[in-house]
């Protein structure tokens, strides 16, 4: 298994590698719009819709989501997530969405964004496209594009650190769960 | 985050900085109602209980929407066609109710204390839709979201509440939280219409209308609450309107920039004239807007989390 990326010359290399996937598999790009989950999703999405900008000469469509009404852990956790806005400038209806996260693990954030993305319309499509799959499903929810394919003890988090800015990613780090 | 109360039953048990959680809260649920689908899944299986033994069109409906909208279940009892009018006491049946499992019961009553008893003795969220003359935080709480979201700020903003001060809870209410987040209240009423104990409110105090119309980046118009008022305390509607209703004159002296709200129902011709509740300073029906997400936001922190941790 390939080592895990940790600075923005290795992040941006596999946003790249993602990139070309993308340009290889999708053809039409007018109906194409990316929505990244809150907050690493987000980021990647931005980071990559700006790849893709670059290479197609097209303007591509870019939203966030934020999934916290949407999650099935509400009344079981002691702290409250903090609901923040959701914002897709775009009609989803008949649109190829990219759904976009940092990690894919048991796969129920991404039900919850799909729940999300529908009641909001009637996509063509929707893709999965995430940066790190660390296994683990709970959910029958695979990705169609994945950075990398990764396996980290239960203990241990990964998460992307933004630069200051908030634009692009600055690096990934691996930590412990805090109990 | 930790959301440390149960029970929303007056803007005085909250910090400021809780108040203003609940402000930036609230512009991610107004989201919702903008939608086609207005209804997110966050509260399901949850069951709210309307008790509403007072008069209500506004709060009543805001609360049943804000509680669909996040997918829980309501019901509304009022006080006609309740077994309150065949003399059941109110505690009788708040422990009626609770029997059957409501997991927040919204309360309206025409004296002041009861929400605080019911969240003393039952175990589930109680929120105070107005109690007498005591509270109305959901009131206060729209109220400021609707400020700051016209002015971009609460801090600093000279704020006018003009009317019968001594029966409205919704005075009270934006008072306390009002003061709390940095604005600056004056409150405006015949002498007849100030409350004993007004002067150590810490707002000001004026009799006169127009000196302060001329100050003000909010004039809060409220309403004369007949159903309150046991004895005469001004001679007649059209001598009250003269001196401290809203009307095309006093708009005119207005700061430019100032804004025109009333929590409703309105007396036309009493308190507010046409000219002043439908011209382009008011923010009346933007109020109303923002009661439904203010009033989800209320529902999602006593209801979203485990209050015991488990």
């Amino acid at each position: 298994m390939a080592e895990i990326p940790r600075d923005s010359v290795q992040v941006q290399a596999m946003l790249r590698k993602l990139a070309d996937e993308l340009l290889d598999s999708l053809k039409a790009w007018d109906t194409v719009a990316f929505i990244g989950i809150r907050t690493g999703g987000d980021l990647i999405a931005r980071s990559l819709v700006r790849l893709l900008e670059e290479r197609t000469g097209k303007r591509v469509p870019v939203g966030v989501l934020d999934i916290t009404l949407y999650r099935d852990d509400i009344t079981r956790r002691r702290a409250y997530p903090e609901v923040k806005s959701t914002d897709i400038p775009f009609a989803v209806d008949g649109k190829d969405i990219i759904l976009v996260d940092d990690v894919l693990h048991t796969g129920r954030s991404i039900r919850a964004a799909i729940d999300h993305i529908v009641d909001l319309g009637r996509p063509g499509r929707i893709f999965l496209l995430v940066m790190f799959d660390r296994g683990g499903r709970e959910l029958p929810i695979q990705a169609d594009f994945t950075g990398m394919k990764i396996s980290l003890p239960d203990e241990k988090v990964i998460k992307l650190e933004p630069d200051a800015g908030k634009e692009s990613i600055a690096g990934v780090i691996i930590s412990e769960v805090k109990r | 985050m930790n959301w440390p109360h149960k029970d929303i039953v007056a803007i005085a048990d909250l910090s400021r900085e809780e108040i203003y959680t609940i402000l930036d809260m609230s512009t991610s649920f107004k989201e919702i109602s903008k939608r086609d689908i207005k209804k997110v899944p966050t509260l399901r299986g949850k069951t709210v209980v309307l008790l509403f033994y007072e008069a209500s069109t506004r709060t009543r409906l805001s609360f049943e929407l804000a509680a669909k909208r996040l997918s829980a279940d309501t019901t509304a009892l009022s006080a006609s066609g309740s077994s309150f009018q065949k003399g059941e006491t109110i505690m009788d049946a708040a422990f009626n109710v609770m029997a059957m499992a409501p997991d927040c019961i919204v309360i309206r009553y025409p004296y002041a204390g009861l929400p605080r008893k019911l969240a003393r003795e039952l175990p589930c969220s109680i929120i105070n839709a107005g109690d007498g003359t005591h509270e109305h935080p959901t009131q206060a709480l729209l109220d400021m979201y609707s400020m700051r979201e016209h002015f971009g700020t609460l801090e600093g903003l000279q704020v006018a509440i003009v009317g019968d001060i001594a029966h409205s809870r919704v005075a009270r209410s934006n008072v306390y939280g009002l003061q709390k987040v940095g604005a600056h209240v004056t409150v405006v009423a015949p002498k007849t219409l100030l409350p004993p104990g007004v002067r150590t409110w810490g707002v000001d105090v004026s009799c006169d209308f127009d000196p302060v119309i001329q100050e003000a980046d909010v004039i809060m118009m409220l309403r004369v609450q007949r159903e309150r008022i046991d004895e005469q305390c001004f001679p007649d509607e059209r001598e009250y309107a003269y001196f401290y209703g809203l009307n095309k004159r006093r708009v005119d002296m207005m700061k430019p920039g100032a804004v025109i709200m009333h929590p409703g129902p309105m007396n036309r011709g009493v308190e507010i004239t046409h000219d002043a509740a439908d011209g382009n300073r008011s923010i009346i029906l933007n109020q109303v807007e923002n009661g439904v997400a203010v009033r989800m936001t209320l529902l999602y922190l006593s209801l979203g989390g485990n209050v015991n941790g488990d």
